[in-house]
């Protein structure tokens, strides 16, 4: 019998095994992610999931990342990770050494996010990075995040820095951050479980290159991001060239902002440019950093074009992928707009209104925006407990729009009020649908949500929410003859508010009495409703969503 | 007085019902038995194969001393949503539980992925009056009059069965109670579930989506359960039927249909005991099942025969099994992991133009391209017929005829041609990729409970199981495989060897520290009542061993370990015990132990048990001859090392190897339902009873 050649014989980087190779690697990720979800103690991390894992190679490009990772957080990873390398060189780092940083033109955005960073060494040879980025509980500065004027008062900044040398905590780090936080316990452990989860990916990873003799991950990442490349070119390459235009105005703080969107396609080339959009606002946070931006504008093509090429290989499927592929993507937004705020003269930048999600693609596909509100409650001491209440959104012509996977582009989840009512005290009297909130439609949106709250009875302490509503100005805009959704509603004891009413954000429950309701908007409708399947339009009337009229 | 000597099990699955017949005098199986499952009327199938295997043996019904069953009629039910019409009442302004869920987007890179529909549409969820605080206390009585109402109204639409969630209601159970004796005094016909007795856990969208799901299938296990058991008193059979729960225990039947939700895995948890059964008779105290079917591959440590057990698993996961696309059950539940790879699974390129397989599946219509059906993608029973592992004449025993040329053109169209390979190197390329997927998911599954592979040793069973299973092991480093006698019904073997059990479970957060234990006494009273009404009247089970196990966490955490704590009941006295096994449970599995934070106690678990195994194998004598009997042929096969290629290798009848035979790789045994695929370098003997036991080299070949 004559012996062929076989895969078991081709380089290790065939189709085959490259692909075996990459899906260990997202194993180890979704471990990663596992671990930082089991340990952290925050309710953000613990119980939102808001926070991302990702092997990176010793370069810092990224060769994979949890599919249950926070899509922002793994783009931006690579930029945090050069950013070590540029001030730690390679050469320089130890078996044992963390990294973090949470600065907000470095990484994702806003001083919230901490990345943690550890260099992973095959023998004394750094072969690449585990990293993690997660929302901290508290970064200190004001709760009023719409009131700052300046990142100054946002909080805490971390510069690139090591907070554990070779395995031995910097006390002088440690002790910075935790002085300078409203939930220093909390803060400090959640950052624990991202070393942890970096560790473990870390022993993971070394395991994984002797078991198929490899030096390092870089030449992984070279073919994951050149198989990636191919792939998005030729998806780019499947949309007419041509110029496409387009704006949308959001509700801003005191006043509407408009952010203006212009994307060329030519070939299998892209370039987004914000230019023209509204200058950066001096005061509340809703300014984007160019990193935060760029990761808005890459992530939602990565579906959004990933789900052409599913459908042009006529097999019902989507693999996890790496970040890879991106760079035909070339962005540019002018300096100082409010797409991409000035390092130089720092804006506030908490909040990202924003955020380059909001903008609908040139491809014509109607995208889920989602800014839910956020509610904070806070007791006689802080308690920093934040449940999502999350917008429905539209599905386009793809049909009716889901309830659930409302906040996009996020891969967090929301809080139980069981759960929520255990740690605050805090009573929730409704969280059900929001009637009649989805826009109409031959496809209309999925229903928004509601949540009605008030102190829980024999609690005698003033309580205080802050929350960073959209939606208030600007309803969901109905595609193809759909319909608008309504607007954002917020109620204190019944009594409606408007923008100007929510000033900082802050609203305090003095009896328990008080009643604080707030309802977010559905999805907008696609198509005119005249052409509504019968059968769907009963269908609602059954539901008590649609009223008749 | 009849002397019994017969033990029957029973395991209803979606395609066939099979059937072992034990022999409890000669300690041997007097009886294997298939026949198809009867979709419409699932207990016909029952008696008429119960009467089948007794015929083989010339046994009477009345011979039969115990009789146990597992079944797929409660998973089959939700995802095929053929249960009843179902109410569902919650606490007035959480109406949307159910469809709300947890909003997580699931797949970041599938933004449409979609959900499983809720059980209960919207028009049967009603809000009642009440409202209990997170410490139990009732801010606002129960309105029973709009219980009333509601009740009425829901009758009145055709509802056979209600479920009932309020909020908190695992903390007091008082207005869930009084609800039901209000059902059971309005609408007695009508099928109740609590969420407080289902599953008193806190978390109102897993609590509601559980108990949703028991109420949805109350009504039809019941129904099922009478009309087998009435079929089985006409048939002779008067001793009490057992049924296995997905926690690997058994009970009654009485207990089943009171909270049919619990049974919801029956079938895998009997596979699982089958094959904790088969490592523990080869001397083994830790094995790793390995169970691949046509759809999908299940993989289970068990420890001392004993598989792990968690409070929480998904059904009808409505997108390629991903974590999060199901609804998700509180029960417990023999702890598994399950991935969309199994003969059927689809083999393509995905958009970066890698080999893929699965986890989207061929299934049994139209199946793989081999099966001539109609199915044009190719699958990994294609490339497993093209590489010469599957015999295309002995397919099912010969039932059914493989078109080997169908396997390799479907390989060569959407594989190889696309990849510049040969149609060999892509059927290769298809084994090797499923291979990993299922050796991956395997490691997780060791790793997260901190078990080394190569201590382990695995035990293969399942349609396409043991054509793969050596292949994964080598992947884990795992070192000898067992293929059991008998593998064809390996679910119905196992729940002969479970015990009797219970595991029970009682939410009350605390931190360990301030714990109110007496009312922690009360909630073990409470369970233990609820333990000795299940087991009253099994004979040899009225005084059931137990043992508890914490799901604990530090103070702040939202993710719980579970510690267990065997032969002892948590008291304060315990509580320096219980943190040091805490921290020991935690640093094996995370690492580290974070520095200054109190311990909490979230659930407090039970577990009953009691004994009364009925399944003892006797060792067959070793006969004369040696396996050169057994040999029916040769063919080629592909095997990757140590030189890559097809080679000529002896084929072997399954049937025709005794105790005491060896063998050598590289061959095939084949028997009925499965094929063993032994690569080079591996040596099979034939056990005490049968079953083989495959050693692996020591050399490294991939």
């Amino acid at each position: 019998m004559t012996t062929r050649a076989t895969p078991e014989t081709h380089d290790p980087f065939d189709p085959i095994h490259l692909g075996i190779i990459w899906s260990r690697l997202i194993g180890i990720t979704d471990d990663m992610w596992t671990t930082v979800l089991r340990t952290a103690v925050s309710t953000i991390i613990g119980a939102a999931q808001d926070f991302g894992c990702e092997i990176l190679d010793a370069e810092g490009n990224s060769v994979a990342h949890s599919n249950r990772s926070m899509p922002v957080f793994n783009i931006v990873m690579p930029t945090v990770t050069r950013a070590v390398l540029e001030r730690h060189p390679v050469e320089t780092m130890r078996p044992g050494d963390v990294y973090v940083t949470n600065d907000p033109w470095l990484c994702a955005g806003h001083l919230d996010d901490i990345a943690a960073i550890t260099p992973v060494f095959l023998g004394d040879r750094v072969v690449g990075f585990a990293v993690t980025i997660a929302h901290t509980s508290s970064i200190g500065g004001s709760l009023t995040s719409r009131t700052v004027r300046d990142v100054y008062e946002e909080g805490l900044r971390i510069p690139v820095v090591k907070l554990y040398d070779a395995g031995e905590r910097n006390e002088a780090v440690h002790g910075f951050i935790r002085e300078n936080v409203r939930t220093p316990d909390m803060v400090v452990t959640d950052i624990e479980a991202q070393m942890t989860a970096n560790e473990l990916g870390g022993r993971r990873i070394v395991s994984l290159l002797r078991e198929y003799e490899l030096p390092s991950l870089t030449a992984v990442a070279r073919q994951i991001q050149a198989h990636s490349e191919r792939a998005m070119r030729e998806a780019i390459r499947e949309i007419p060239d041509g110029t496409y235009r387009s704006e949308v105005v959001a509700d801003g703080l005191d006043h509407p902002v408009r952010l203006r969107c212009e994307i060329t396609v030519a070939g299998d080339e892209m370039a987004i440019d914000y230019g023209g959009s509204d200058p950066e606002e001096p005061r509340g946070g809703i300014n984007c950093t160019l990193t935060y931006t760029r990761a808005h504008t890459v992530y939602p093509r990565v579906p959004a074009l990933a789900e052409r090429a599913r459908q042009r290989r006529g097999i019902p499927t989507v693999q996890d992928r790496g970040t890879g592929g991106l760079d035909p993507e070339l962005q540019r937004a002018g300096v100082g707009g409010i797409a991409h705020a000035d390092r130089l003269a720092p804006s506030p930048v908490d909040l990202r209104g924003a955020r380059a999600g909001r903008a609908p693609p040139g491809a014509g596909r109607q995208r889920a925006d989602a800014l839910g509100a956020r509610l904070r409650a806070r007791g006689g001491r802080s308690l920093l407990q934040c449940p999502f209440l999350r917008r429905g959104w539209s599905r386009g012509e793809q049909g009716e729009g889901w309830h659930r996977p409302q906040l996009l582009p996020s891969s967090a989840r929301n809080v139980a009020v069981e759960v929520f009512e255990s740690r605050v005290p805090v009573l929730v009297h409704d969280r059900n649908l929001r009637p009649g909130s989805a826009g109409a439609g031959t496809w209309r949106g999925a229903f928004g949500h509601r949540i009605e709250f008030g102190p829980l009875p024999g609690y005698e302490r003033p309580l205080s929410f802050f929350l960073n509503p959209d939606r208030l100005r600007f309803p969901p805009k109905g595609l193809a003859g759909g319909h608008d959704g309504p607007r954002t509603e917020i109620r204190l004891n019944g009594e409606l508010l408007g923008p100007e009413e929510i000033g900082s954000g802050q609203i305090t429950l003095k009896t328990a009495d008080d009643r604080f309701e707030v309802a977010v908007p559905g999805g907008a409708g696609y198509g005119h409703p005249a052409e509504r399947d019968p059968a769907l339009i009963e269908a609602d009337r059954a539901s008590e969503l649609v009223s008749d009229g | 007085m009849v002397a019994t000597r017969y033990a029957i099990s029973v395991d209803v699955g979606g395609t066939f019902t099979d059937f072992v017949l034990f022999d409890m005098d000669a300690g041997a199986t007097a009886a294997f038995h298939k026949v198809l499952t009867d979709a419409q009327r699932p207990a016909r199938a029952v008696i008429v194969g119960w009467r089948e295997v007794l015929d083989t043996v010339g046994a009477r019904p009345d011979q039969i001393h115990y009789a146990v069953h597992s079944t797929t009629i409660v998973t089959n039910a939700i995802v095929a949503r053929t249960g009843a019409k179902t109410g569902l009442l919650t606490t007035q302004g959480f109406r949307d539980v159910l469809e709300i869920g947890i909003e997580q987007l699931y797949d970041i890179y599938d933004l449409f992925a979609p959900y499983p529909p809720p059980v209960v549409p919207r028009e049967l969820r009603r809000e009642v009056v009440e409202r209990v605080t997170r410490d139990g206390d009732v801010l606002e009585a129960l309105d029973e009059g709009s219980v009333r109402t509601q009740i009425g109204d829901l009758v009145g639409r055709g509802v056979q069965s209600i479920a009932v969630s309020l909020i908190h209601a695992y903390r007091n159970p008082n207005h869930e109670r009084r609800i039901a004796e209000i059902v059971a005094e309005l609408a007695p016909d009508v099928s109740v579930s609590l969420s407080s007795r289902v599953a008193p856990v806190m978390g109102e969208y897993e609590r509601t989506s559980t108990v949703a799901a028991d109420a949805y299938v109350k009504p039809l296990l019941r129904n099922y359960l009478q009309d087998l058991l009435g079929e089985l008193r006409q048939l002779g059979y008067e001793r009490p039927l057992y049924l296995m729960l997905s926690s690997g225990g058994i009970t009654t039947a009485e207990a089943a249909m009171e909270f049919p939700i619990r049974l919801l895995e029956s079938g895998p948890a009997a596979g699982a005991f089958a094959a904790g059964y088969f490592g523990t008779l080869a001397g083994h105290d830790h094995v790793l099942s390995f169970d691949m079917g046509g759809t999908t591959a299940k993989a289970c440590l068990i420890e001392r025969g004993k598989p792990a057990v968690a409070g929480l698993l998904e059904a009808d996961r409505v997108h390629r099994f991903k974590p999060g696309s199901g609804l998700p059950i509180m029960a417990p539940t023999v702890n598994l992991i399950e991935i969309g790879a199994g003969g059927g699974s689809i083999a393509h390129l995905n958009e970066l133009g890698l080999l893929s397989v699965g986890p989207q599946s061929a299934e049994a219509d139209p199946g793989p391209a081999s099966y001539g059906r109609g199915g044009e993608l190719p699958t990994v029973t294609d490339g497993n017929t093209l590489l010469g592992y599957l015999d295309p004449g002995y397919f099912l025993g010969g039932r059914m005829a493989l078109k080997p040329e169908l396997a390799t053109s479907a390989i060569e169209r959407h594989i190889a041609s696309k990849l510049d390979l040969g149609p060999t190197d892509a059927a290769r390329g298809i084994h090797v990729t499923v291979n990993e997927n299922m050796a991956q998911a395997a490691r997780t599954h060791l790793i997260e409970r901190n078990r080394d592979p190569r201590d382990v040793v695995m035990v293969a069973f399942g349609g396409a199981g043991p054509a793969h299973a050596i292949e994964v092991a080598r992947l884990l480093g795992i070192r000898m495989v067992i293929a059991p006698f008998g593998a064809g019904v390996a679910s119905a073997i196992g729940a002969l060897t479970a015990p009797m059990a219970l595991p029970l479970v009682r939410s009350y957060m605390t931190t360990l520290a301030g714990a109110d234990w007496s009312h922690v006494e009360r909630l073990y009273n409470d369970m233990r009542e609820e333990a000795s009404a299940a087991f009253s009247g099994v004979p040899g089970a009225e005084a059931p061993q137990y043992g508890s196990a914490l799901d604990m966490r530090f103070a702040g955490q939202y993710h719980e370990l579970r510690v267990e704590l065997p032969d002892t009941i948590p008291t304060k006295g315990r509580v320096g015990d219980i943190v040091g096994a805490f921290q020991k449970r935690y640093t094996e599995v995370y690492g580290r132990v974070p520095t200054g934070l109190g311990v909490e106690v979230l659930n407090w678990h039970l577990e009953a048990e009691s004994s009364q195994i009925v399944f003892h194998l006797s060792k067959v004598g070793a006969r004369e001859g040696d396996a050169a009997e057994a040999r029916k042929k040769e063919r080629e096969i592909y095997f990757g090392a140590p030189e890559a290629g097809y080679r000529t290798c002896p084929v072997y009848d399954r049937y025709k190897l005794f105790p005491g035979a060896t063998l050598s790789g590289p061959c095939v045994i084949e028997e009925r339902e499965a094929t063993v695929v032994v690569p080079p370098d591996c040596t099979v003997g034939v056990d005490g009873y049968r079953n083989l036991v495959i050693t692996l080299g020591t050399e490294a070949w991939a």
